[in-house]
């Protein structure tokens, strides 16, 4: 399942989605708000459009690394520092295939997925990434 | 439909409807954005008049490319968007 959402992430209900009898592997990923000086981030998505791209990227790693389920859950609006922005669950026979999967997904969705960070903090506001 | 995100959100507002002229193209309408609005101007475009590199863009919800695909016309009912580079995860 791919969900873009303001809510708080339960990687406990990740990882029970993804779950079954013929995995004998699952990965996690957990992005979450790194202490930069900040006080937190804003998260902004392209929903239509970033929900299209997660599930491309989705698809791509299922079949690429044989994955059993992939789980991916990004979020928007207000976040603190320590907080989780994205989670990902990949589960799949054997460690190799759920590792790469994962690390498949979290690199394909920092390159190719609408989604934008700003940080907040005493002396302003600045987007991440923006020259 | 002109849809806007992140800096170029705060500046354009996150969505508006633009008429066109019949046979209007995607930097025709950024110029017309530009002309409205200087703070857009200034943020997308260098002294020269070029789209600045860190300015994507999207119609109908595919990646173009701004050195190759800003003479695409538009047709009625396209949504363009404009956004600066991707920052999620």
């Amino acid at each position: 399942m791919i969900e873009i959402t303001e809510a708080e992430i339960s990687l406990d209900e990740m990882i029970r989605r993804a779950r079954s009898k013929d995995a004998g592997a699952m990965v996690t990923f957990l992005g979450t708000v790194r202490d930069d000086g900040m006080e937190g981030l804003e998260v902004e998505a392209f929903r239509e459009a970033a929900q299209a791209e997660l599930e491309a990227i989705r698809e791509e790693a299922m079949s690429r690394f044989h994955l059993m389920a992939a789980e991916v859950v990004h979020r928007t609006g207000s976040l603190a520092v320590g907080e989780s922005i994205v989670a990902i669950v990949c589960s799949a026979a054997h460690r190799e295939e759920a590792f790469s999967g994962c690390r498949y997904i979290i690199e394909e969705l920092k390159k190719r997925a609408p989604l934008w960070k700003k940080e907040m903090g005493e002396k302003g506001e600045r987007w991440v990434g923006r020259t | 439909m002109v849809l806007a995100f992140a800096g170029f959100r705060e500046i354009l507002g996150k969505e508006r409807e633009l008429r066109l002229l019949e046979g209007a193209t995607v930097k025709e309408l950024l110029e017309e954005l530009a002309l409205a609005n200087p703070r857009f101007k200034e943020a997308a475009f260098d002294e020269s008049g070029e789209l600045r590199d860190y300015v994507l863009l999207m119609v109908n919800r595919k990646r173009i490319d701004p050195l190759q695909d800003l003479s695409r016309t538009l047709q009625e009912g396209d949504e363009l968007a404009i956004f600066p580079p991707l920052a999620g995860g």
